[in-house]
């Protein structure tokens, strides 16, 4: 059982298929390492198997399925699906995670304190990132306007809200600031998803808003 | 009717030896409730036969991928439907991965007693759904089945926010008392 669970609202969007796709990549995420959260999808999708189990017919056309035999011979019975192969430097990554890894991505170092990685997710109201702090350093002090979701998928950070650990899961705590610190040991790795741009309110942030908001950094 | 076994049997016969009559029984019994799932999220009736087609032809592409003992037959063809209204409503974007790694590659081991309970998941569900109040079924059904997050539920049912969530975690949390109980 994680100590930080994600909502279970969350999980029931997920399972439903209504979220999008960057908040759905944490949530994925977040099931990948969480056999407690791993059980309660399980669930939901099973609700889902009985709500279409029990949902009215709907007519089809005669040629619907004549339509749809004609196809098969198009199409092969696939092979048992195999797990996608894990790339180098990146074997800490759950594989729901795999198919948005490129060969060749690597960390960039941002302000000398820690490595992003930008990932490509579809829908342009969120920003989606890997991040890698090493051991005792964190984030500068921010806060949100929009929701933030975090995953640690490596090591572990601490902050006003507790301790964080892999599989674990946070939404972001709004107009809160706060100040993510990486554990001992491994270098900590989460994936976080921002609805909007963050704001950094410690000193440096009047000169490094402006950077933030151009998604510079 | 098809039973929750012999829908898994159908679904074993296209994986072993691509079995074009278990694929047209299997057809004939959700094909059109996997229609009137589409139809329910706003789409015309033409494009959710489309839709109801396509998910059926990923069940005979898929079907080797299919394990009895993680989902039944309907929570996979669910999953396999929901994907492929996401992409319905994505249209033009990259396609998600229709498999639902959740029921093809999740490790098995730390639930290793647990897997044969995974099969009588569904089975349990079905029955607890039907003891569930309109009420809570109504927002069960809405979130499922017509791609709604919280917050538009409760702007149709003219609910505050607070109460479409209570309902919601009420349900769920029947369910999940009901299923926990079985699995300790």
């Amino acid at each position: 059982m994680s100590r930080h669970p994600a909502p279970e609202e969350l999980l029931l969007d997920y399972a439903a298929g209504a979220l999008s796709p960057a908040p759905a990549l944490a949530v994925a995420l977040h099931v990948a390492l969480d056999p407690a959260a791993r059980r309660a999808v399980d669930r939901l999708n099973a609700v889902g198997g009985a709500l279409i189990e029990d949902e009215a017919e709907a007519s089809l056309d005669d040629a619907a399925l004549d339509q749809a035999m004609a196809r098969l011979d198009q199409v092969a019975v696939e092979p048992r699906a195999v797990p996608a192969v894990l790339q180098p430097g990146f074997e800490w990554a759950p594989p729901p995670l795999l198919p948005h890894l490129r060969p060749g991505m690597g960390w960039r170092r941002i302000l000398g304190k820690f490595d992003e990685i930008r990932l490509d997710v579809p829908g342009d109201a969120y920003r989606v990132s890997l991040l890698r702090l090493e051991p005792g350093h964190g984030l500068p002090e921010h806060k949100h306007p929009g929701y933030e979701y975090t995953v640690c998928l490596q090591g572990g950070y601490t902050d006003a809200t507790g301790r964080y650990t892999v599989g674990d899961f946070a939404v972001g705590p709004g107009d809160q600031r706060h100040e993510p610190i990486a554990d001992a040991g491994d270098p900590c790795i989460a994936l976080i998803v921002v609805e909007r741009p963050i704001v950094l309110t410690g000193p440096w942030g009047r000169w490094l808003n402006p950077l933030v908001h151009r998604g510079i950094i | 009717m098809l039973s929750a076994d012999e829908a898994a049997d159908l679904i074993e016969a296209i994986a072993s030896r691509q079995d074009r009559a278990a694929f047209a029984s299997l057809f004939r019994h959700f094909a059109p409730r996997v229609k009137g799932f589409i139809m329910r999220g706003g789409t015309d009736a033409e494009a959710a036969q489309e839709v109801a087609q396509e998910a059926l032809i990923m069940v005979w592409r898929k079907a080797a991928s299919f394990d009895r003992s993680r989902a039944s037959a309907a929570t996979w063809i669910y999953t396999i439907a929901r994907n492929k209204r996401i992409d319905l409503l994505r249209r033009g974007q990259r396609p998600i991965d229709t498999e639902d790694w959740l029921l093809v590659h999740a490790p098995e081991s730390e639930d290793a007693d647990k897997s044969i309970l995974a099969g009588q998941t569904y089975t349990k569900v079905k029955e607890l759904l039907t003891g569930l109040s309109t009420d809570q079924l109504v927002v069960i059904q809405k979130a499922f089945f017509e791609d709604k997050t919280h917050t538009v539920i409760a702007d149709e049912l003219k609910l505050p926010l607070g109460t479409v969530k209570s309902r919601i975690r009420l349900a769920l949390g029947r369910l999940r008392e009901a299923l926990e109980k079985d699995e300790t």
